[in-house]
């Protein structure tokens, strides 16, 4: 489903130039579930952002459902990820001056889906805000906000979800909380589902762990 | 995305909802309304006050004669549309039954006269009339009735007709024109001028054709007619005829032009200011709108069309609110303005709707457009840049534009130039300073206290943000303050024009005998009265011994030119010497001083011999200087002056000038009564009438500056609004880390006020700049560097920008920092 060869990223600074990432090798098959770990600064956003074709990479290559993204432009990447991929951030990047409902529609309004309001209901309600349609983000509580960002995520049905540190800006329950809807939701819909974060305890929830280092990914057997 | 158009309008209505959209929409509305609101204003006052002018004239067009107007001219004013009416002036002398006679100026009129203006006639038993006399009535002014003791119904006899006396009139349209018309007015109607038998070939006679209508058609007539004018027939308009007024209502016009295109401008800043918040908002929305599979070009083709449908909206509403004000600033002046009804007509929507497009496509539209590349990174690397919001090719283009668009408003290459010019001054210095006194001021800052560093350091971090705020600060002052120094001088000047106690009453014809007895007799009754000139009629026969045709030849070139000659050895007031210099007092050299519009009909130049005739005596003169005259002034003005000994030796009458208030009018009747043979010119209406233009145009003008006063307002508003997120943003962090609210506020207000006198500074560099060109080369007033304006400039700005950013940032102190940092 997802696969590098020889994937590398170098950024310019104004002093020299910076390798993030040194050659990761990655492959994870449909259905899987996987978690990236690795300290602040390890490169594992990078990996990410390039893993869901928000970037290019410098060097190497990226296959995802079968598709080399490194060849397509900015817009066709767009355009793949309306089809195949979901997002949850930590920071919930829900729309402020959209309600949770308009937030979960925008990606099926984009991608042209025809009954996206129901869809979004649908999702909303399956992560426990089917009262909470028509509030706006602001009044809403983290947990609350990030259960509208897995809403979102999953109600374009994706193929593969990327999550970055999803948990991270969330007390320790209202976490688990989410990190069960994830995994609940991610087996309903047979997704696979990428998660980088700081949690061990999140990650061994992965099928498959690995850990970044200085720009260099290792498999926890 | 499936229906482009429908997701967009869903864009604009949830933007609408959050409350993004409010600075933008609001600046967009406001261009659209000032600029209908003024360009409606302004048609309709121009077309109420050249209708008003043109009552000095009772036409829009008068073509005058000293023969019989051709009947053909009469029969193109038809052929082109336009509405006529004829008046035929003389002096004659009237006979009332009782054989009392006196000299009067007689005005037949015939046509449709008035076509502007109204006659107003006193009919007795409280009845009012407007209506020319019938065949066979007169009409009286009010001295005549008196001199000839004759009534309404009596007889009164104007050479061989016998005419009855129908009303005393009270007041005529174009009582001026015909200056030297002496003697009280009789109006008659012209089918009863055969009957007289009075005009004769070779009497001096002034016929005039009146024509009125649209401007088209007097334009088509006024170029059939020109090129037939010869010798003795002139073509005239208001503004020929009456420069004073012409003149007038040239710098009014000038001003709200000039009003207008500031109002633009302003709108433009105001824009150009809420599309970069716009942008730099929705940076965060955009990124995560690619990340969940939104393409460059669907981004820009959804922010394309909100942008249309915003613009579309604003165009509707704004020309309702700037009808909606436009008639509301005519109500203002409901009072003071002829009660026709006058519609704004179509031009002004048009003008608002192509501002609105210039400015969304110029300045609200390339900021968003470049939201498009925001990369979708930003998601989940907060420190992935935005594109910046504004360039320097978008600046430039959108100058250029505004340039274009004002030129298109105003139709003044000048203004525009004036304009765009300062404007450069101010955003080029204002980059240059705004980055070297920010640099400076972090070094004073670091010395200071605790409140001065926060302030001076926050302003230093936003380099490039607050040079811009203090740009477009400075533009906006700048705008107000060349509009407020214009208006100063204009109006500062228009109560010069006229000032009060202005002689409104000339005395022609004063023996030099009298003279005495006569300032005896305004001593007594304690008027005051100007200085008595000589005055006597003479004729230009030839320049440096080669004689000049015959005034009445009908040929092209210097003829001989007959005038009011007169003496002084002080220069006149208000005078200026273009050429040459001012005779000595006491010289007995014989010297001459020429207006030099007379010098140049005959075309001489300083230290050229004219041969000169008064009554049989023909002598020869220098000329020794050639000076311009102010016609606008009502102050007796004269084309030729000698020496006072010069004249001395002809034969001559005095003539002087006086002020009467309007309920001493009686006087003029008891110095008639006191010396007969006086000549008394009344210009009391005429410059009553020039007064009230005056004072009509002066309101508006205060008016529309009130309004783009109101427009600079927003802008500073929609300036400080800018940064007020990121200021919130960074003293919620300050205050969580135990800042105390009066160093934050203390902080805002010094960082604001620093900018705000910054931007003072800018302003008065621009505005002395553009004040300059605009005065001097446009409105043809004296510039005078308004010195008091530096100081002011700075502390207002200082003032303004400090309280309007303290007041939008008090959110800093009231609101929990959790609250603000949440909702960011």
């Amino acid at each position: 489903m997802i696969k590098t060869s020889q994937l590398i990223k170098r950024v310019s600074t104004a002093e020299s130039e910076l390798e993030i990432l040194r050659g990761i090798d990655l492959e994870i098959k449909r259905g899987e579930t996987a978690a990236i770990v690795g300290a602040s600064g390890s490169g594992k956003s990078t990996l990410l952002g390039l893993l869901a074709g928000l970037d290019a990479p410098s060097s190497g290559e990226i296959t995802l459902d079968g598709i080399n993204i490194v060849n397509l432009d900015e817009d066709e990447r767009a355009i793949l990820r309306s089809e195949k991929v979901g997002f949850v951030f930590q920071n919930f990047q829900l729309l402020p001056a959209l309600t949770a409902l308009e937030n979960v529609m925008l990606p099926l309004e984009l991608a042209g889906i025809d009954d996206a309001r129901e869809k979004s209901e649908e999702f909303l309600a399956r992560v426990g805000l089917g009262e909470r349609f028509h509030h706006y983000p602001r009044t809403l509580s983290g947990g609350e906000q990030q259960r509208v960002a897995i809403a979102r995520a999953f109600a374009s049905r994706p193929l593969i979800l990327f999550a970055d540190e999803p948990t991270g800006n969330l007390d320790t329950t209202t976490g688990a909380t989410v990190v069960d809807l994830l995994f609940g939701l991610n087996q309903e819909e047979g997704t696979t589902l990428v998660l980088v974060t700081h949690d061990n305890g999140l990650a061994d929830r992965c099928q498959r762990k690995f850990t970044m280092t200085a720009g260099h990914l290792e498999e926890a057997s | 995305m499936k229906s482009p158009l429908v997701a967009s309008i869903r864009l604009l209505i949830r933007d609408w909802r959050g409350g993004e959209l409010g600075v933008l929409f609001s600046a967009l509305l406001l261009a659209v309304s000032v600029v209908v609101a003024i360009s409606g204003f302004v048609n309709r006052l121009q077309f109420n006050l050249e209708r008003e002018s043109a009552s000095f004239l009772a036409a829009d067009l008068v073509v005058s004669s000293s023969n019989p107007i051709p009947s053909p001219w009469i029969d193109q004013a038809s052929a082109v549309g336009l509405a006529q009416g004829e008046t035929i002036t003389f002096s004659s002398m009237v006979i009332s039954a009782e054989d009392e006679m006196f000299l009067a100026s007689v005005k037949a009129v015939g046509g449709a006269y008035p076509l502007r203006g109204a006659l107003s006639v006193d009919k007795g038993l409280a009845q009012a009339s407007t209506a020319i006399p019938e065949p066979g009535t007169v009409f009286l002014a009010p001295r005549l009735v008196q001199q000839l003791s004759a009534r309404i119904g009596h007889e009164v006899y104007v050479g061989d007709a016998t005419l009855i006396v129908a009303g005393t009139l009270l007041s005529e349209p174009d009582s001026t024109t015909g200056f030297f018309g002496y003697g009280p007015r009789l109006v008659m109607n012209a089918a009863n001028l055969d009957e007289t038998g009075v005009v004769q070939p070779g009497s001096r006679v002034t016929y005039r054709l009146l024509v009125a209508g649209e401007s088209d058609d007097l334009t088509r007539f006024r170029e059939w007619v020109e090129p037939q004018l010869v010798q003795g027939q002139r073509l005239s308009s208001v503004d020929e005829s009456q420069p004073g007024i012409g003149a007038t209502l040239e710098r009014a016009r000038g001003f709200l032009l000039l009003a207008g295109s500031l109002g633009v401008m302003l709108a433009a800043a105001a824009i150009l200011v809420a599309a970069r918040r716009f942008g730099e908002r929705h940076t965060d929305q955009v990124a995560v709108m690619k990340s969940l599979g939104a393409t460059r070009g669907t981004i820009r083709q959804l922010y394309a069309l909100s942008l249309t449908w915003l613009g579309l909206l604003s165009i509707v509403l704004g020309s309702g609110i700037g009808w909606l004000a436009q008639s509301a600033m005519f109500n203002a002046l409901a009072d003071q303005l002829p009660s026709e009804i006058t519609r704004i007509g179509f031009a002004p929507y048009i003008t608002g709707a192509v501002t609105a497009l210039v400015c969304i496509g110029f300045f609200a539209w390339p900021p968003l457009a470049r939201l498009g590349g925001v990369s979708p990174l930003r998601v989940i690397r907060r420190e992935e840049t935005i594109a910046d919001a504004t360039r320097s090719v978008d600046l430039v283009l959108g100058t250029a534009s505004l340039g274009l668009l004002m030129l298109w408003y105003s139709s003044d290459w000048k203004l525009t130039g004036a304009l765009i010019g300062s404007i450069a001054i101010t955003v080029g210095l204002g980059f240059l300073v705004a980055q070297t006194l920010l640099k400076g001021s972090r070094q004073v800052g670091s010395s200071a206290g605790s409140v001065w560093r926060l302030a001076l350091a926050g302003m230093q971090r936003r380099g490039t943000s607050s040079a811009f705020q203090v740009v477009i600060f400075g533009i906006a002052i700048m705008l107000l303050l060349v509009l407020t120094a214009v208006r100063t001088s204009l109006l500062d000047q228009w109560r010069l024009q006229i000032p009060e106690g202005t002689p409104n009453h000339f005395i022609l014809n004063v023996a030099p005998a009298d003279e005495s007895s006569l300032l005896t007799f305004f001593a007594e009754r304690d008027i005051e009265v100007g200085e008595l000139y000589p005055a006597a009629r003479g004729r230009v026969m030839a320049v440096n011994g080669q004689p000049l045709p015959d005034w009445d030849r009908f040929e092209d070139g210097a003829r001989q030119r007959e005038a009011n000659f007169t003496s002084t050895d002080m220069a006149p007031e208000g005078n200026k010497i273009v050429s040459g210099s001012w005779w000595e007092p006491g010289t007995e050299k014989s010297l001459v001083s020429l207006e030099d519009g007379f010098a140049e009909d005959i075309g001489v130049k300083v230290g050229d011999t004219l041969t000169l005739r008064i009554a049989a005596d023909e002598f020869s003169v220098e000329v020794a200087s050639i000076r311009e005259v102010n016609w606008e002034s009502m102050q007796p003005n004269f084309f030729v002056i000698f020496p006072d000994r010069l004249l001395e030796r002809f034969p001559n009458t005095l003539f002087t000038s006086f002020y009467l208030e309007p309920n001493e009018k009686h006087r003029v009747g008891e110095l008639l009564d006191f010396m007969p043979t006086l000549t008394i010119i009344e210009l009391d209406v005429a410059i009553q009438e020039i007064k009230t233009i005056i004072d009509q145009v002066s309101q508006a003008i205060e008016l529309v500056l009130l309004v783009i006063l109101v427009a600079g307002a927003l802008v500073l508003i929609a300036g400080v609004s800018s940064s007020v997120d990121e200021r919130l943003h960074e003293s919620a962090i300050l205050r969580a880390l135990g800042a105390g609210r009066g160093t934050l506020l203390g902080a805002v207000a010094i960082e604001f006020a620093a900018m705000g006198s910054l931007a003072g500074i800018l302003a008065i560099l621009g505005s002395e700049a553009a004040g300059w060109v605009l005065q001097t080369q446009m409105l043809d007033l004296q510039y005078q560097i308004q010195w008091v304006l530096w100081p002011m400039g700075v502390a207002l700005g200082a003032l303004i920008i400090g309280s309007l950013g303290t007041y939008a940032c008090r959110r800093v102190v009231s609101v929990p920092p959790l609250q603000v940092l949440r909702e960011l």
